[in-house]
C-alpha cells in the first residue's frame, strides 16, 4: 500500500522549500545507509582478515561456525516444537473455548501481553535459577531451548490471538448455525483464515529465538563450538553466543571470526524469513483463507461452497446482493 | 471471544473430538500459564530472599554497587543511572531518526523509494543485537575514540549510539502505524485549506498522531532499557574479570551478563542480588511497556506494513462502506 494509493490529496504546495520533507528524506537515507554500512562492515571484516589477507586465519573458524550453526539449528527446531503448538493452542483456547470475560482468562492475556516487553536477559536469569540451579539440569541445548521457548511463548500467544480475533465473527456464527462443533469451527474455518498471520508470528518468534544471545549466555553457553552437536543433550552452543565469545577477544583474527558468525547468523535469519514468506503465501492461497478472510475479494474458481467441508457455508457477506 | 457465547452443538457427531480438542487446548493454556507463573515465582522468591538479607532502603538508595567485593555493597543506583543514561541517550538518537523516517515513508516516498526504505527498516529490525554489539565494539567505539581522545575506555557513548540505531526500526514502524491511523479526512481538509504537504504533516498529522508517537517512543524506551548484548559488549569490561569493581557504564543488563559469566554460587547472596536486579529490570521495562501499550492507537484503520496486511484486510468488517454510501 502506497501513500498515493491511500490519498493523493496532499498537494506539493506553492512553497518551494519544505524543511520537513528534507529532514525526513535525510533521516530515511541515514537509516538506509546504516543498514548498508552494517552489512558492508561485516563483509569487509570477513574479507580483510579472513579471506583476503590471511586465508589461514579463518581455517579453524569455519568448523566452529559450522558447529555453532548446527547448535542454532537445534535451538530453533526445539524452540519451535516446544513453543509454537503450546502458544497457538493457548491462543485458540483463550479466544474460542474459554468463556468470555472470565477473570482468569483475561488476566492471563494481560500478563502475557506485558511479558512481551520483558527483556530476554531476564528470562535467562530465571532459567538459570530455576532450570540449572533449581532442577540441576545440565547446560545443554535442550535447557537453552526451554528458556527460548519461554521467551517465545508470550509473543506467539499475543500475535496468534490477534490473528484469530481478526477472523470475521460471521464465519463462526454461520458454521455453528449449521451444526459445527467448536473444534470443527476452529479446524475448518478459524485456523485456515488465520493461518497466514499465525505463520508470520511463528516466523518472527523463531527469528527472535535464533538471534537471542543474552539468555543463552546467562544460562551458560559453552565458549567454543568445536563440533556439530549430535543431539539436544550436547553442550549449549549457538551462533550468537559464539560471535559474542569471539568479539570479546582482542586478536584480530577473532574479529574476523565474529564477523563470519554474524554473517552466518544473518543468513540463518534470512532463511527463516524466506521460509515464512513462502509458507504464508501458500497458506493465503488456500480456499478458506483467500475466499473468506478477505472481504470484498472475489472467491477463486476452485473455492466452491462445499470445498473445504461439506457443512461449511460461505461467508454470509459474500452472498449478499451487491449494492 | 465468541467461543463461549455460541451454542456448542453438544450432541453432534463431532462432540467427542470437540471435547478432546478442548482438553488439549486447555493443557496448552495451563502450560503457558505455568511457564509465566514459574518465571514470576522464581523472580519473586529470589528477590524476597535478597530483601530479607539486605534492606530495600539500602538497595534503592545506596550509591555503590559491588556485590562480589569482600565487603559487598548493594546500592543499585549506579546501575539504574547507567541504564537511564543509555536508554535516554538511545531514544534521543532514535526519536528524530525513526519518526522522520516514518514521515518519509508515509507521506513523501515515491512507491519505489518507499519499498527500498521499508526493506532497509526491516533489515535493521531483523539484525540480532549481538551483531549490533559487534559493530559497536569494532567500528563505532574506535571511531569515537579517534574523534574524541578523551572518551578513552568508556564505551558508554558507543553503546548509546548503537542502541539508538537498534531501536530506530521499532520507532519507525510504530510511528508509521500511528501516522497511518490519522483519518485521511483531516489531511484532506488541511490540503483544501491551502496548506502545503509539510504544513499538513506538521500541524495536522503530527498532533492527531501524538498519542501513537508517544507510545512508539515509550515502547522503544522499554526495549532500550532491556538491551543487553550491545551494552555488555561495548562497555569494555569483559576483558577483565567479571567481578572487577569497574563501575563505568554498567547497566542493569550488563551486570546480569557479567554476573552470570562469573558464575555466582547458587543460593548465595550474589545470586539473590542478580535476581533482585533482574526483578527491578523486569518491573521497570514492564511498566514502561504497559504505558506505551495503553497509548497505542486501535488497529482498526489499516496501517501499512507487510506483516499486518492480511489481518488488516480481514479486520475491515464492512467490505465497502464508502462505495455503498456513494451509490445508494
Amino acid at each position: 500500500m502506497t501513500p498515493s494509493a491511500q490519498w493523493p490529496p496532499i498537494a506539493p504546495g506553492r512553497r518551494r522549500f519544505d524543511p520537513l520533507g528534507l529532514a525526513s528524506r535525510v533521516a530515511a537515507a541515514t537509516l538506509a545507509m546504516s543498514a548498508a554500512a552494517l552489512l558492508g562492515l561485516l563483509a569487509w571484516r570477513l574479507w580483510d582478515f579472513g579471506l583476503g589477507a590471511a586465508p589461514q586465519a579463518l581455517g579453524g573458524g569455519w568448523r566452529a561456525i559450522g558447529g555453532a550453526a548446527a547448535g542454532t539449528a537445534w535451538l530453533v527446531a526445539l524452540t519451535g516444537v516446544l513453543a509454537l503448538p503450546a502458544g497457538i493452542g493457548t491462543a485458540i483456547y483463550l479466544e474460542e473455548y474459554a468463556r468470555p470475560k472470565t477473570r482468569a482468562a483475561s488476566a492471563l492475556q494481560a500478563a502475557l501481553a506485558n511479558l512481551c516487553g520483558v527483556p530476554s536477559v531476564v528470562y535467562g536469569v530465571a532459567g538459570l535459577t530455576f532450570l540449572v540451579h533449581g532442577l540441576s539440569l545440565d547446560r545443554t541445548l535442550l535447557t537453552g531451548a526451554l528458556v527460548l521457548a519461554a521467551l517465545a511463548l508470550p509473543p506467539v500467544v499475543a500475535s496468534s490471538t490477534e490473528a484469530i480475533r481478526a477472523v470475521p465473527g460471521g464465519l463462526r456464527t454461520a458454521a455453528v448455525g449449521l451444526g459445527a462443533t467448536r473444534w470443527q469451527v476452529v479446524r475448518h474455518h478459524v485456523l485456515p483464515a488465520a493461518a497466514p498471520c499465525i505463520a508470520t508470528a511463528a516466523g518472527a518468534a523463531l527469528t527472535r529465538a535464533a538471534g537471542a544471545a543474552a539468555p543463552l549466555l546467562v544460562v551458560g553457553a559453552a565458549s567454543m563450538a568445536t563440533f556439530a552437536p549430535p543431539s539436544p543433550a550436547a553442550p549449549l552452543i549457538s551462533l550468537p553466543t559464539q560471535a559474542f565469545g569471539w568479539a570479546a577477544r582482542p586478536q584480530s583474527e577473532f574479529a574476523a571470526r565474529a564477523a563470519g558468525a554474524g554473517l552466518a547468523l544473518l543468513a540463518v535469519l534470512l532463511g527463516i524469513h524466506l521460509a515464512t514468506v513462502l509458507l504464508r503465501r501458500r497458506l493465503a492461497q488456500g480456499p478458506v483463507a483467500s475466499a473468506r478472510s478477505l472481504p470484498g475479494a472475489r472467491a477463486p474458481a476452485g473455492a466452491t461452497p462445499g470445498d473445504a467441508n461439506a457443512n461449511s457455508p460461505r461467508d454470509a457477506r459474500d452472498s449478499f446482493p451487491g449494492p | 471471544m465468541n467461543g463461549g457465547s455460541l451454542a456448542t452443538n453438544a450432541g453432534r457427531p463431532g462432540a467427542r473430538a470437540d471435547r478432546v480438542a478442548g482438553r488439549i487446548f486447555l493443557a496448552c493454556t495451563l502450560l503457558t500459564a505455568g511457564a509465566a507463573a514459574t518465571l514470576l515465582g522464581v523472580m519473586a522468591v529470589g528477590t524476597g530472599q535478597f530483601f530479607s538479607e539486605v534492606s530495600p532502603w539500602r538497595f534503592f538508595t545506596g550509591a555503590s554497587w559491588a556485590p562480589f567485593a569482600e565487603d559487598p555493597r548493594f546500592g543499585v543506583a549506579p546501575l539504574v543511572a547507567a541504564t537511564g543514561q543509555v536508554a535516554g541517550g538511545a531514544v534521543v538518537v532514535a526519536a528524530p531518526l525513526g519518526v522522520l523516517s516514518a514521515v518519509y515513508l508515509q507521506y513523501y516516498a515515491a512507491p519505489r523509494a518507499q519499498r527500498a526504505a521499508t526493506a532497509a527498516v526491516a533489515l535493521l529490525a531483523s539484525v540480532p543485537t549481538v551483531v549490533f554489539g559487534y559493530v559497536a565494539v569494532s567500528a563505532v567505539a574506535p571511531a569515537l575514540r579517534a574523534i574524541l581522545p578523551g572518551a578513552g575506555a568508556f564505551g558508554g557513548a558507543a553503546a548509546t549510539i548503537v542502541v539508538g540505531l537498534a531501536i530506530t526500526p521499532t520507532v519507525a514502524f510504530l510511528a508509521r502505524e500511528a501516522l497511518a491511523a490519522v483519518p485521511p479526512a483531516l489531511l484532506q481538509a488541511g490540503t483544501a485549506l491551502g496548506a502545503s504537504r509539510g504544513q499538513v504533516v506538521a500541524r495536522v498529522a503530527a498532533p492527531a498522531a501524538a498519542r501513537g508517537l508517544v507510545a512508539a517512543l515509550l515502547l522503544a524506551t522499554a526495549r532500550a532499557a532491556g538491551e543487553t548484548m550491545i551494552v555488555a559488549m561495548a562497555s569494555d569490561s569483559h576483558a577483565e574479570l567479571p567481578w572487577s569493581p569497574m563501575e563505568g557504564a554498567r547497566t542493569l543488563t550488563a551486570f546480569l551478563v557479567q554476573a552470570s559469566l562469573g558464575d555466582a554460587r547458587p543460593g548465595s547472596l550474589d545470586a539473590q542480588a542478580v535476581l533482585a536486579v533482574a526483578t527491578l529490570l523486569f518491573a521497570v521495562t514492564c511498566a514502561v511497556h504497559a504505558a506505551g501499550r495503553a497509548l497505542l492507537p486501535r488497529r482498526r484503520p489499516a496501517p501499512a506494513g507487510p506483516s499486518h496486511a492480511p489481518v488488516q484486510a480481514a479486520v475491515r468488517k464492512d467490505p465497502a462502506p464508502t462505495r455503498r454510501g456513494r451509490n445508494s
